[in-house]
């Protein structure tokens, strides 16, 4: 199965996806949200051998992992998070949820800066477990009491992705002489002033940013209410 | 002119305006209304008090009063702006363009007008309209780095990439100092300018631009994507080598990078050894990689073929990898492999089976293998390129043998008897795979597809309303609407389709149709959000998927189905609501057996609304979503009875002809529309596109005859101007030769289909209904290529003739697949 990033076009059958194997559902216009939001971290498993039946035909998804920033973390740590995760019951065993993770994670480092991932899952969810736990380094956080809409409980994990910031500062090294990132190298006076009016110009574009918090917004809201 | 109040009153209708922001409807109402105690033509207030009553769900109301309010002040920005909201709320975008224009005009310099204005533009894909309003909302805060971007936005869309390209490096120059490395904003509005200049073609200049500006580019993939891209295109075969190793390195599992690597390493077409061991090289480096080793076998042929599908399948089978056969089956279009594929599985199960008498003790490794294996060929016997179902059913057996408890090999078997053409039979194994795993919702899903198959709707949801979310009012049926979930509404749409409750299938469908419409309208918060976001490659993906939303397989296959009931029903119009009139006795009882279980089934879910909402519990709030929820027609029984079924039919009829035109179930249902309104010219080009599609399909056949015979019947209603058009276009058919000739002649040089027979049966019988082909149609039962999908239709011709022959008919289909339950009598 072919491991690629989502594309907008992708999703109806990643909601058909979702909504084959998981009782966590969402609305086009979440899965918009991510994609629109945070294009660099969410992955598909598409099976491109498939031959087409028409012309119109879109990739099948067999597996995808949906994944996002937190907006504002209450802990003021830039980390990511997964929002779902889920591979058809075909197409098991194969290791793909462990590659969507992989590449999202590294996504997130790359992109974002994030430190660490979460994720939810349900504590009877054997084989998610094995997934997180004993594959991809995840460690166990605590359990949220009756997270789910059904009452059951959930494992909150965490991954430190400290090992991805490491292998890229590796490969940067290895790949380029010139690491000048336009950061301060002359006076630092001179500099400190540019900062400072780059500053005052991002605080505007705060301003409108809370201004018009609409729809969107509200979708994530509504998301949460939905797990609670 | 804006009418002038007392400061007192100046203060309420600020008052007016927070309650609106603050969602206080009823406190502003009451100042409203204060105010227009004194002054009761206060134009602005009156618009406010409409914007309030919207809000509060009257809308009739609303729009009544908005125009009391422009009557009395024509002149007022605010009483446009408001009457524009309102249009907005109710979706119609174009009369709200209108109204902001207006607006807009009487006061140029507002903010909000003019960002409403746009959003509403760029969504009605109004580019120019977009541009303007972009240029005059750059050239009000032209330090904003979002009007650049958004500017150039309009510009890409409408078409002018250098001047899109010019405005980004417009703002670019104005920067004293470039952004900070990490400034996401800036990171992404570089990738957007190396795809404008990209897009327009100078790839050298594209891969400068990478090279320099992208250097340390967050989006890090994008940078190795695009640099290996414009590599290759620039004949820079060894950099290009590197990038795209660069690019396997961190994703092994992409093909596209494997691809993109083979054709710049200048390996020989011919060289195949030399193309496969790159991909060993990858397989050996990622022990876990499946891409690397099942790759080679879309290329290689004969032994070396051979060789590798057997390590393939060896590692896959051992492993207990369910997904093998679906991995591989795309080979099957390839007879050669399909005839190696099966076998090197055989060969898997005799060496098992050997290494076991040589170790008897260790046969418990092996059993895995061998039920893989079993699987793997109970599969191959039932796909159906190689279907051979009574080998499939034992194969599937002797899996479930070894590993009764296995999920996936019941499936298995359910798809067997559902091959068989045994609906129960598949539905009653689907359900037992799904009882081995009550918490898989994945199958759940499948028995609950099965059981709708099986025409079971009820019990379909029961079994799906263990995954839905139990608080949700009106069940699991309200909560997969909510949730958009397609694959149900077009399976239980289909299957009322079948068991001919017309209404709720056409509800089904008209419940995709619309999610449709969520999804286009879903666009528009995008519209700003993205802006905000800075995500403009996305936002640009997106905007381009949302214009061809409607080319979807979800919506052509929900709207062909309606468009099939429409056509039933303007064929057969329907007496009372679902119930029908004018067809056999058997189908009568079931219609109204159908309807009234409908009904029941609605009054049940009715009570149990009712009982929730009573519920002293349930926060108050809830009853309020619950009216907006409430649907006037739950059981599609409008919808069914409506009179003008073909004038219906156009609504998902246009969106499957506009944007799936080459398809040819799409033309072929636009003819039967069309054909039926006596739109000769539209039909005609329906035809003529089909005919170009496919000229020898059966359906293309019948149409051509129906037309002619239309037209020759129908002349005097034809305008000379359409007569003349028709005359130069329709050349399908030598005027020289009969109706009935033409149709013989097609007969007889298409005996080996059974479609092509079917529909040139069908048309003799239009041509002359006198003729009794009944038996000719029982005839295509001897041709050995018969699917039981023709025979169906086969069936379904001679119940719409009230043939004699539809019980001898039925017996023998029935003795032809005696597994199948599909041509038993209905008890």
């Amino acid at each position: 199965m072919d491991i690629r990033l989502l594309r907008p076009s992708d999703i109806p059958h990643v909601q058909h996806a979702n909504i084959t194997n998981l009782p966590e559902n969402y609305f086009m216009k979440y899965y918009l949200y991510h994609a629109l939001s945070w294009p660099q971290l969410s992955y598909v498993a598409v099976d491109v051998s498939r031959p087409k039946k028409t012309p119109y035909d879109y990739p099948r998804i067999v597996g995808y992992v949906l994944a996002k920033m937190e907006e504002d973390p209450p802990d003021g740590v830039q980390h990511g998070h997964i929002t779902s995760l889920s591979v058809m019951r075909t197409h098991r065993r194969l290791g793909i949820a462990e590659k969507l993770m992989r590449q999202s994670q590294r996504a997130m480092v790359e992109t974002f800066g994030a430190q660490y991932v979460s994720l939810h899952v349900r504590v009877s969810n054997n084989a998610a477990l094995r997934l997180y736990r004993d594959t991809l380094g995840f460690v166990n956080e605590k359990v949220e009491s009756k997270y789910y809409a059904d009452g059951e409980d959930a494992y909150s994990m965490k991954l430190d992705l400290g090992y991805i910031r490491e292998l890229i500062m590796d490969e940067e090294d290895g790949e380029t002489e010139d690491l000048d990132e336009g950061e301060p190298v002359g006076s630092a006076g001179a500099k400190g002033d540019e900062t400072g009016k780059s500053e005052v110009n991002g605080e505007k574009m705060r301003k409108v940013r809370v201004g018009r918090g609409l729809g969107v917004g509200e979708l994530v809201e509504r998301n949460e209410s939905q797990k609670a | 002119m804006p009418q002038q109040l007392s400061p007192k009153e100046r203060s309420l209708f600020s008052t007016v305006v927070r309650s609106y922001e603050d969602k206080q409807y009823k406190k502003g109402i009451k100042a409203a209304e204060q105010i227009l105690r004194k002054n009761p033509k206060h134009g602005d207030t009156l618009a406010m008090k409409a914007l309030i009553l919207n809000s509060q769900g009257k809308t009739d109301e609303a729009f009544a009063l908005a125009k009391v309010a422009l009557q009395c002040d024509m002149k007022s920005h605010v009483c446009w702006h408001v009457y524009g909201l309102l249009y907005r709320a109710v979706k119609n975008f174009e009369e709200a363009i209108k109204a902001y224009k207006f607006a807009l005009r009487l006061e140029p310099d507002s903010v909000q007008i003019q960002r409403d204005l746009a959003l509403l533009q760029i969504q009605m894909r109004d580019y120019q309209g977009y541009l303007t309003s972009r240029k005059a909302m750059l050239a009000a805060r032209s330090t904003f780095r979002q009007n650049w971007t958004a500017l150039a936005v309009a510009h890409h869309l409408s078409g002018d990439l250098a001047e899109a390209e010019q405005v980004l490096t417009t703002y670019e120059e104005t920067l004293k100092q470039p952004p900070p490395r990490n400034d996401l904003e800036n990171s992404e509005a570089v990738m957007y300018k190396n795809s404008l200049i990209a897009e327009q073609g100078d790839i050298q200049k594209a891969l400068d631009h990478l090279e320099s500006a992208g250097k340390h580019n967050l989006d890090r993939l994008a940078v190795l994507e695009l640099r290996a891209e414009y590599l290759a295109k620039l004949g820079r075969n060894e950099e290009a080598v590197k990038a795209y190793r660069a690019l396997l390195d961190r994703n092994s599992e992409h093909k596209a990078y494997y691809d993109g690597l083979v054709e710049v390493m200048d390996i020989s077409s011919t060289d195949l050894e030399a193309r496969k061991a790159i991909y060993d090289e990858y397989a050996e480096r990622f022990p876990r990689c499946d891409a690397a080793r099942r790759l080679p076998l879309d290329f290689l042929e004969g032994n070396a073929f051979r060789e590798v599908a057997d390590k393939y399948i060896h590692r896959m089978l051992d492993k207990g990898v369910p997904s093998t056969f679906a991995n591989l089956k795309h080979l099957y279009a390839d007879s050669s492999k399909k005839e190696i594929l099966p076998a090197v599985v055989q060969q898997y199960i005799d060496s098992k089976k050997s290494e076991m008498s040589d170790e008897p003790k260790r046969n418990g490794d092996t059993s895995k293998g061998n039920s893989s294996a079993f699987y793997f060929l109970a599969q191959h016997y039932n796909y159906y390129l190689s279907r051979d179902l009574d080998k499939a059913m034992e194969f599937i057996e002797k899996a479930i043998e070894l590993e009764p408890e296995s999920v996936d090999f019941h499936m298995t078997k359910a798809r067997i008897w559902k091959h068989y053409g045994n609906t129960q039979k598949a539905s009653e194994a689907m359900e037992q795979a799904r009882e081995l795993d009550v918490r898989d919702r994945h199958i759940n899903t499948k028995a609950a597809k099965y059981q709708l198959r099986n025409n079971e709707s009820e019990k379909a949801l029961k079994t799906l309303g263990m995954f839905t979310r139990a608080e949700t009012v009106g069940g699991p049926l309200a909560d997969l609407h909510d949730m958009q979930c397609m694959w149900f509404m077009t399976e239980d749409g289909e299957s009322y389709a079948r068991k001919g409750n017309f209404g709720l299938a056409l509800k089904r469908f008209t419940s995709i149709f619309n999610i449709f419409d969520v999804w286009q309208e879903d666009q528009f918060d995008f519209h700003s959000f993205s802006l905000r976001k800075g995500q403009i490659r996305a936002y640009i993906d997106m905007i381009r998927w949302e214009d061809s939303l409607r080319d979807h397989p979800f919506y052509s296959r929900a709207a062909l189905s309606a468009i099939d009931v429409y056509i039933k029903l303007h064929d057969k119009p329907l007496t009372n609501g679902a119930n029908g009139s004018a067809e056999t006795e058997d189908d009568a009882a079931e219609r109204k057996k159908a309807a009234k279980k409908a009904k029941k089934e609605a009054q049940k879910a009715e009570r149990e609304a009712a009982a929730k909402k009573s519920d002293p519990n349930k926060p108050q709030k809830e009853t309020e979503a619950d009216l907006k929820k409430k649907d006037d027609d739950p059981e599609g029984l409008k919808l069914a009875a409506t009179t003008e079924p073909m004038t219906d039919a156009m609504k998902f009829l246009a969106p499957l002809l506009q944007f799936s035109p080459k398809s040819i179930d799409a033309q072929i249902a636009g003819f039967e529309v069309l054909i039926r309104r006596k739109k000769y010219i539209l039909a005609l080009r329906c035809l003529l596109a089909a005919a170009s599609i496919d000229a020898e399909h059966p359906k293309v056949h019948e149409h051509i005859v129906r037309f002619k015979q239309a037209i020759d019947t129908d002349a005097e209603s034809i305008n000379s101007t359409s007569a003349e058009i028709i005359k130069s276009e329709f050349t399908l058919i030598p005027a020289s030769k009969s109706l009935a000739e033409y149709n013989d002649e097609y007969l007889s040089s298409h005996k080996s289909s059974a479609n092509s027979i079917l529909s040139a049966l069908r048309v003799r019988k239009l041509l002359d209904p006198a003729s009794s082909p009944d038996k000719d149609v029982e005839g295509v039962l001897a041709l050995p290529e018969l699917t039981l999908e023709t025979a169906m239709s086969a069936l379904e011709l001679l119940k719409t003739w009230k043939s004699p022959e539809v019980e001898s008919f039925q017996s023998s289909a029935a003795a032809k697949w005696p597994k199948a339950n599909l041509f038993q009598r209905s008890a």
